[in-house]
């Protein structure tokens, strides 16, 4: 596993010497947690939480949607450019030995580190507006959806190319998160269960706004996860032939 | 913004070639990756239609102008009119970087390769706009088609602005990409009327005038004059700032 720990300590390297990209990182969830805790009215909703309706505000609601979209959004474009700007490197590291399997390990390393950065700056920005009741399951959901659109990030990276990556990332986690998976609508869409925001949210909901927590919602989340890198490291390997 | 040292001033019959060059290559370029036109035509379609399936899970809430299904499909319609030029714009200049500082130091005016990719960003606007139109008739009745369509015209060359700034200022894809889909998604969830907002900084945002023409021309009002000088003024100084930021970047020492 030395040649995954290379890689992943290059890859981080890479991030952490690029301050433009670090400072980025930071405040664009920064930004849009407090853009939309800022601009909603002060007032109470009725929201679906774990097979109840409560009156919850808006201002909290909001926050609990949009911390998940935001390290969505930042897992998203890491994933699409951490596969594509490292594809090169990759097929040279591979023609030297490096396995598959440690490239990917490598790879979704730095992934993950971004998007558990993401997550926490969300997070921490959030409880200025509204501490969820579990801030360790709510932190969890976010990270979840985040390497979430991390994978798929990576896997439309690899099988399409960069723009179609981005229009991607752009449409996907807002229709996904912010519309399919609202609190608001009255009844759940047809598509939003088999969404990839569908287990992050709802985990997110329930962190942060009922007493007790189904931990069978993260693991469905967890095993959409495996299914999406899955189909990634089919593409990736693919790639690696191709390149 | 002056040209390259040592080269002559082009005449207007050399510059208009120049540019008719400029976004022919960057046309050519575009349309040789077939996924690229497939996005064009697919997705604005795609997106109209499930931002309307989407929203019709939602209950009309008091503050909303229109049904939740028709609010969705025209807040789709302008989301997608506007990004698709927007992510256009940015690769544009990233891609383009240093060829256009190249092609700046052996005598090729900055405003005219600066208009070469404004021009193709335009052509995007243009072919957006109208598979996304098409899209929207075919779910709401639009009272005026032209007027709609100019609006969506308008919010293409916008966001094709906002992307090359961006793209000029943030010259790596990871970053230009990441403040672009930041900005355009806090963009247009305010401006879709979804949430109810209560900020007077949101009328900031990029689409918010365009997004009250664009109701006004499906729903068969007259355009509020504010609305229109709001927009008019914002591509404006859009146009300024990115046309200032680029002849930097390609001017000398700006390569890198």
């Amino acid at each position: 596993m030395s040649s995954a720990r290379t890689t992943f300590e290059m890859g981080l390297r890479e991030y952490v010497r690029t301050p433009v990209l670090l400072a980025l990182l930071v405040f664009l969830p920064a930004y849009f947690i407090a853009v939309f805790t800022r601009v909603m009215p002060e007032q109470t909703v009725p929201v679906a939480v774990a097979g109840e309706t409560v009156p919850v505000g808006m201002k909290a609601v909001v926050a609990a949607l949009m911390t998940p979209m935001a390290a969505a959004l930042v897992g998203g474009i890491a994933g699409l450019f951490l596969m594509r700007s490292a594809r090169e490197a990759d097929t040279r590291l591979s023609i030297v030995g490096a396995s598959v399997p440690e490239l990917l390990a490598a790879r979704g390393g730095v992934l993950t580190v971004a998007a558990v950065v993401a997550s926490l700056v969300a997070t921490a920005v959030m409880t200025v507006t509204y501490v969820p009741e579990h801030l360790e399951w709510f932190v969890a959901a976010t990270v979840l959806a985040g390497l979430l659109y991390g994978s798929l990030g990576a896997l439309v990276g690899l099988v399409f190319n960069r723009l179609a990556g981005v229009y991607v990332l752009m449409f996907g986690p807002l229709l996904d998160i912010f519309l399919a998976q609202n609190p608001l609508s009255t009844e759940t869409h047809a598509v939003a269960p088999y969404l990839p925001g569908h287990y992050p949210t709802e985990l997110a909901f329930d962190a942060a706004f009922t007493a007790s927590v189904d931990p069978a919602t993260l693991l469905w989340g967890i095993a959409y996860l495996v299914g999406v890198a899955a189909l990634t490291g089919l593409a990736f390997r693919r790639a690696l032939q191709v390149g | 913004m002056s040209d390259a040292p040592g080269t002559a001033r082009p005449t207007v019959g050399a510059n208009a070639r120049r540019l008719e060059v400029g976004l022919a290559a960057a046309l050519r370029e575009f349309v040789r990756e077939p996924v690229n036109l497939a996005l064009l035509v697919v997705l604005p379609p795609l997106v109209v239609v499930s931002y309307g399936s989407i929203m019709s899970s939602f209950p009309r809430l008091p503050y909303m102008s229109g049904s939740p299904e028709t609010l969705g499909a025209v807040a789709g319609t302008l989301f997608v009119a506007g990004f698709l030029p927007g992510v256009i714009g940015l690769f544009q200049v990233i891609s383009a970087r240093n060829a256009d500082a190249r092609l700046s130091l052996a005598g090729f005016p900055r405003a005219t390769l600066f208009g070469a990719r404004l021009l193709t960003v335009l052509a995007a606007s243009l072919l957006t706009a109208g598979v996304s139109l098409a899209a929207l008739a075919t779910r709401t009745d639009v009272a005026s088609l032209p007027a709609a369509f100019g609006v969506l015209v308008l919010v293409g060359v916008l966001y094709g602005l906002v992307g090359m700034l961006v793209g000029t200022v943030l010259p790596r894809e990871l970053e230009g990409s990441l403040v672009l889909i930041f900005l355009a998604d806090v963009d247009e969830a305010l401006a879709s009327g979804i949430v109810r907002t209560d900020a007077a900084f949101t009328k900031l945002f990029p689409l918010h005038y365009p997004h009250e023409l664009f109701g006004a021309a499906v729903d068969g009002r007259e355009f509020a004059t504010s609305d229109a000088a709001a927009a008019g003024a914002y591509v404006v100084v859009l146009g300024v700032a990115a046309l200032a930021a680029y002849a930097t970047l390609t001017g000398e020492g700006g390569l890198r």
